[in-house]
């Protein structure tokens, strides 16, 4: 079991595949890690040594901002927006698409499963 | 695609001559501008801008905050006044 930044425990995965469950770490900086310590690209977590877990972890604390710190930082973005009161921050408010998408039809992701209309006519 | 650095921020060149002009007046009077466009600086701290925004000049005090957006973000353009109520005419088909 190896514990790194917190509460993520990826095992019997190949390192570069289990660091991007980390939130924050993708692929690309997965690899920037593992060049960086120095582990090749089929080395699985749980042939890590301790040492090696270690050097990552410092690596990652070092160099990156992951999982709470990173989700702080993303809300502060857009709690600034919201309190600006600027058209990005409106949107925000409202739930609905920031850059520009319609709205007319689609936009589901930003505005949730359609809501029935009172009184429409159903086609046929 | 965000805007070059080299090119430096635009702002419409009236509006920082006004905006001068208003500092040096000590009044705090709301500067009408349709420069939607224009990045708001730093020198525009402090002041009141009326926005245009197609139909009249809404009052946006500039803060530290707004630095680097444009006036137009903070001046919106469209009303959504909610839908009407249904019809009672349309009667529901099963």
């Amino acid at each position: 079991m190896a514990r790194i930044a917190g509460v993520n425990i990826p095992t019997q995965k190949r390192v570069l595949v289990a660091l991007t469950y980390i939130h924050g770490i993708g692929q690309t900086k997965a690899k920037e890690i593992c060049t960086k310590v120095g582990i090749p690209q089929d080395r699985r977590v749980h042939q890590l040594t301790d040492d090696d877990v270690v050097r990552i972890r410092e690596v990652i604390d070092r160099d990156y901002r992951v999982e709470g710190d990173l989700r702080r930082e993303v809300a502060m973005n857009i709690k600034r927006l919201m309190d600006l009161g600027c058209y990005r921050g409106l949107r925000h408010r409202k739930g609905l698409p920031v850059h520009g998408q319609r709205t007319h039809t689609n936009a589901r992701t930003r505005k949730g499963p359609a809501r029935a209309i009172a009184g429409k006519k159903k086609t046929v | 695609m965000a805007r070059s650095v080299w090119k430096g921020p635009f702002v419409d060149g009236y509006l920082l001559k006004k905006a001068e002009a208003s500092r040096a007046s000590g009044r705090n009077e709301v500067i009408k501008t349709w420069s939607r466009r224009s990045t708001i600086l730093p020198q525009f701290v402090g002041l009141t801008f009326g926005v245009y925004n197609g139909h009249k000049f809404l009052p946006v005090l500039v803060t530290e905050n707004m630095i680097g957006h444009k006036f137009g973000e903070f001046s919106p353009t469209r009303f959504f006044h909610g839908h009407t109520a249904a019809d009672k005419k349309a009667v529901r088909k099963d």
